[in-house]
């Protein structure tokens, strides 16, 4: 790990040490800057019981600038789009350095639980989401059903 | 043009005339921008007849900088502050000098505490030790390495450095919070300054800064001219026409995009936005042939002129609908006027969608098509230039005497202008009574403008009173149009 800074080290050990329940991030074995990551679904949400896998990436101004995150595996969710890739103001214009990679990643758990259609990443998923909730909650689930299980 | 233009010299008494008369013309229509002076009815100016009168001056860097340095060191004294929370004030609140004066005299520290410069509650750190961790790095540092904001969020002077390189990088220089999360209290620029190591990012910071401050500030605008740095500015901040000495840019102040009267800002920014959006719906329109709707030649336009004649069997036909252009008599004009289907709230969703693309197709046809007959109008202006230029090699007549022509060619393209942005205007207005006086005035101008072009493309063959004449029946047109739809 030549080269990295101390607070990637940091932040690296204590995820290992004192992993945040339901999230998993494991750096890359040739690159300390890539994290594997998983987040478990949350309880109650339609993504419940789901493993969702995404990438993260800290570049090279991290933590001056925010970690890149995306999600591999496919979900139905106004705020994320078909790329993967995620709506969350944390990772945009609200980033901090104080922030770290445990709470982007809680965030992004704590977003499965509550989407938000009304800052949507994904256009035709909001509007489903706004037009038929309940509608949406079960394409949500089906979702997870095929992919996330 | 083509042909010879008629010679001046044979009619010497009426000639003396008609550059009288022309004198008073030129004032009407040149002079229209800055004829706020000599005007003596102090209660009535001039210039509330002029429905695009602006009041605006063109600054220089310079000016600027020191417009600004003005408006600081005036707080500076009215509220005995220091130049840097008196530049915050400025920046925080948009330059709005009255405001900020009466909040802050009215209550300083809350006004300041409003103003994201101090926090509500200091935050208490524990005190520091002879090392502590900076929370960004997560280095161990002796104490002097660390400072803070009003907030007190500690952090080492290395991170605050790197922040603020970040920042600058990303073209950020305004608003840059306090590297806590949550933490909104705003970093001065003196603190900055101080933190940034590398005298490169400096003066980075400085040129942007001075590019957000002209950006922000309500009464500034720089020119969208390129390579043109001159700033404009003006006390109302509407939409009106800038006219940039240096680089000859016509522009909207309000917007700063092509200047766009009588379509107000908004209006103009949905109407682009859907031009670029339905481009390859509207691309088959780019036609530079037609065929003669009687004879059926192959036609090419090459004049900025709507109404054509058939060079083969001499019929008059209008560019736009094919239709005979004898229908296009101001009286009878219905070629600028979309028929909407009446019964279109009856029909299917589909035909609905249909009936909505006709419609934009419409308009945005009559939109483009004006812009191009502009630029077909612009060579008709620089093959008068040349002709003018022979005539006067030739003595046949002086500069000032062929000026006529050159002025109907700048004032044709002011018409034609007008008109073309009247058709985003038309597009989004609701059916009402006021459309149909709009549209009324839209085939008017519309018609009043086809003649000057007619006239201005056979100026041979044309009398100078003549022309003269249409050029002041259009103007007038136009002037109708701005003052009773110009309105923002
Ligand atoms: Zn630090
Ligand atoms: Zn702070
Ligand atoms: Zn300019
Ligand atoms: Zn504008
Ligand atoms: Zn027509």
């Amino acid at each position: 790990m030549a080269g990295l800074p101390r607070r990637i080290i940091k932040e690296t050990q204590r995820l290992m040490q004192e992993p945040v329940s339901g999230i998993t991030a494991l750096p890359d074995e040739n690159n300390a800057r890539y994290f594997h990551v998983t987040v478990i679904g949350p309880k109650e949400s339609p993504y419940e019981n789901g493993t969702f896998k995404l990438e993260l990436f800290l570049p090279e101004e991290y933590p001056m600038s925010a970690p890149k995150v995306r999600f591999l595996t496919k979900i139905y969710h106004p705020n994320i789009d078909k790329l993967g890739r995620i709506c969350l103001d944390i990772l945009k214009d609200k980033w901090s350095p104080a922030l770290q990679i445990r709470t982007v990643l809680l965030s992004i758990q704590a977003l499965l639980s509550a989407p938000n259609p009304d800052d949507p990443l994904a256009n035709e998923v909001a509007d489903a989401w706004k037009s038929d909730e309940s509608q949406a909650i079960e394409t949500a689930k089906a979702w997870t059903q095929k992919h996330a299980i | 043009m083509s042909a010879e233009m008629k010679s001046q010299d044979s009619d010497n008494d009426s000639d003396y005339d008609q550059s009288d008369h022309m004198d008073e013309d030129e004032e009407d229509f040149c002079g229209y921008y800055d004829n706020d002076t000599d005007d003596l009815d102090i209660d009535r100016p001039k210039k509330t007849d002029d429905p695009e009168y602006f009041e605006y001056e063109l600054l220089k860097v310079e000016d600027v900088e020191r417009l600004l340095n003005e408006d600081v060191e005036f707080l500076c004294s009215c509220l005995k502050v220091d130049p840097h929370l008196a530049k915050m004030l400025l920046q925080v609140h948009q330059w709005k000098k009255e405001f900020i004066m009466e909040r802050y005299k009215k209550d300083p520290a809350k006004f300041l505490v409003d103003s994201k410069i101090t926090p509500a509650v200091k935050y208490k750190s524990a005190p520091l030790g002879v090392q502590n961790t900076c929370s960004v790095c997560c280095r161990k540092l002796p104490s002097d390495y660390f400072c803070h904001l009003s907030c007190g969020h500690v952090f080492c002077r290395e991170c605050w450095d790197n922040y603020f390189q970040v920042q600058i990088l990303q073209g950020v220089t305004s608003g840059i919070e306090c590297m806590e999360n949550n933490c909104h209290i705003l970093v001065p620029e003196d603190f900055l300054c101080r933190s940034l190591s590398k005298p490169e990012l400096r003066d980075k910071y400085t040129k942007l800064s001075f590019l957000d401050l002209v950006n922000t500030h309500p009464q500034l605008r720089f020119c969208p001219g390129p390579n043109c740095s001159n700033v404009v500015r003006a006390k109302d901040t509407r939409s009106k026409k800038v006219d940039c000495a240096q680089c000859k840019t016509i522009f909207c102040f309000g917007c700063g995009m092509e200047y766009h009267a009588p379509t107000d800002c908004a209006t103009i920014r949905k109407w682009l936005t859907k031009c670029a959006d339905d481009s390859e719906t509207a691309n088959y329109i780019s036609a530079h042939t037609k065929d003669c709707p009687k004879c059926h030649v192959c036609i090419e336009k090459n004049g900025g002129c709507n109404h054509v004649q058939c060079t083969k069997c001499k019929n008059d036909f209008c560019w736009m609908c094919l239709g005979d252009w004898r229908t296009h008599g101001s009286e009878y004009y219905e070629c600028s006027r979309y028929k909407e289907n009446p019964n279109i709230a009856n029909e299917s969703v589909h035909a609905q969608a249909r009936e909505a693309l006709k419609k934009y197709l419409f308009y945005f046809e009559r939109y483009e098509n004006h812009a191009k007959s502009l630029k077909l109008e612009e060579q008709t202006l620089s093959k008068i230039t040349t002709r003018i230029q022979e005539k006067v090699m030739i003595n046949s007549g002086t500069w000032i005497d062929w000026q006529y022509l050159l002025d109907a060619a700048v004032l044709l393209k002011k018409c034609r202008y007008t008109l073309q942005y009247t058709y985003p205007y038309a597009y989004y207005m609701e059916k009402t009574a006021r459309k149909q006086l709009f549209e009324y005035q839209q085939a008017q101008l519309e018609a009043e403008v086809e003649n000057l072009s007619w006239k201005i493309e056979r100026a041979e063959i044309t009398d100078r009173g003549d022309l003269e004449n249409q050029m002041d029946i259009a103007e007038k047109r136009r002037q109708t149009l701005l003052k009773d739809f110009l309105e923002f």
